[in-house]
């Protein structure tokens, strides 16, 4: 599949409205081994989620629920703490945490040119603007976390 | 040939005049004046004719064609899902989980073909796990662990 075709499949059927190829760009092929949560916390080996049949991988010692405290707290793990502003900061690493009727969706991670890297689903690895993937899929970035790039 | 011998044995009817064995009836007269036991007969040998015409080989698997449909469905529904809760509760991975033992060798021929998140569903219909909690999320160890837990039980075979 082109990714125009891919554009027009996810701002159709997807759910993702506001996805456009000028705000929106892939960058890895389709591969289901790894999840967005799990990208955005650099891991590309494991599909991380709090399901309760503990079929996923979920950070030890972190509340196995799917709320945003949880999350928040799984990236706290990784050197993480709550900060409000999206823009781009140098020397800040930042990951952004979407949600659904205040369910955890989906997290994005920033890039250095302001622009936010996302797996999307079992799909591709995909770079976009900071609202690109808002709509009734995800929701939208209710949180954003900042950490000192190492 | 008279239909007294076509009633014992109808396969004796000469090609064309007699019986469709294909499910059709096997005395092609009017079933008017013959008996209520000739009649069941007639009805019966059809039943049978149109049993060997099609036999189970030939026919369509309906539990392959349910979950090879509920598995497409669920594919394109589910995936820019990363909620692995919201992925197993889509009305078609739950028809599946729903269809029981019957889809447990698709499931694993499905795993090793296309992967996929069919680790809930194997769960819930074997009662069974045989990943270690070490490599839960790790997809391709996951996946190995259910194929060579489906060859053990001998309900896959690579």
């Amino acid at each position: 599949m082109m990714f125009q075709e891919w554009i027009v499949l996810m701002a159709t059927r997807g759910g993702f409205p506001r996805l456009t190829a000028a705000n929106c760009r892939p960058t890895s092929p389709y591969d289901d081994g790894y999840n967005c949560i799990a990208w955005a916390a650099g891991d590309t080996e494991r599909w991380w989620w709090p399901d309760a049949q503990f079929q996923a991988y979920w950070p030890p010692g972190v509340p196995r629920e799917t709320t945003i405290e949880a999350f928040v707290a799984a990236y706290r793990l990784s050197g993480y703490v709550l900060r409000s502003d999206p823009t781009f900061e140098l020397g800040i690493r930042k990951v952004s945490i979407y949600a659904l009727d205040g369910r955890p969706t989906h997290a994005a991670r920033q890039l250095r040119d302001g622009w936010w890297a996302s797996k999307v689903g079992r799909d591709i690895d995909v770079e976009h603007t900071f609202e690109a993937l808002d709509g009734p899929t995800y929701g939208r970035s209710i949180t954003v976390l900042a950490s000192a790039s190492p | 040939m008279t239909l007294a011998s076509a009633q014992r044995c109808p396969s004796a009817l000469p090609r064309g005049t007699g019986p469709s064995w294909a499910g059709g009836r096997v005395l092609s007269a009017s079933v008017a004046g013959f008996s209520t036991q000739a009649v069941r007969l007639d009805r019966t040998l059809a039943e049978v004719a149109g049993h060997y015409a099609s036999p189970a080989s030939r026919q369509p698997d309906r539990r392959r064609e349910r979950f090879d449909t509920l598995a497409s469905q669920w594919r394109d529904e589910t995936r820019f899902l990363s909620s692995t809760t919201d992925i197993a509760m889509h009305p078609a991975y739950q028809g599946i989980i729903g269809m029981g033992a019957d889809a447990l060798p698709y499931i694993l021929e499905d795993l090793r073909t296309n992967s996929g998140h069919w680790f809930w569903a194997l769960k819930a219909i074997s009662n069974d796990d045989p990943v270690p909690p070490r490599d839960r999320g790790n997809i391709r160890r996951m996946t190995d662990a259910w194929l060579r837990w489906g060859e053990a039980k001998g309900l896959f075979h690579p």
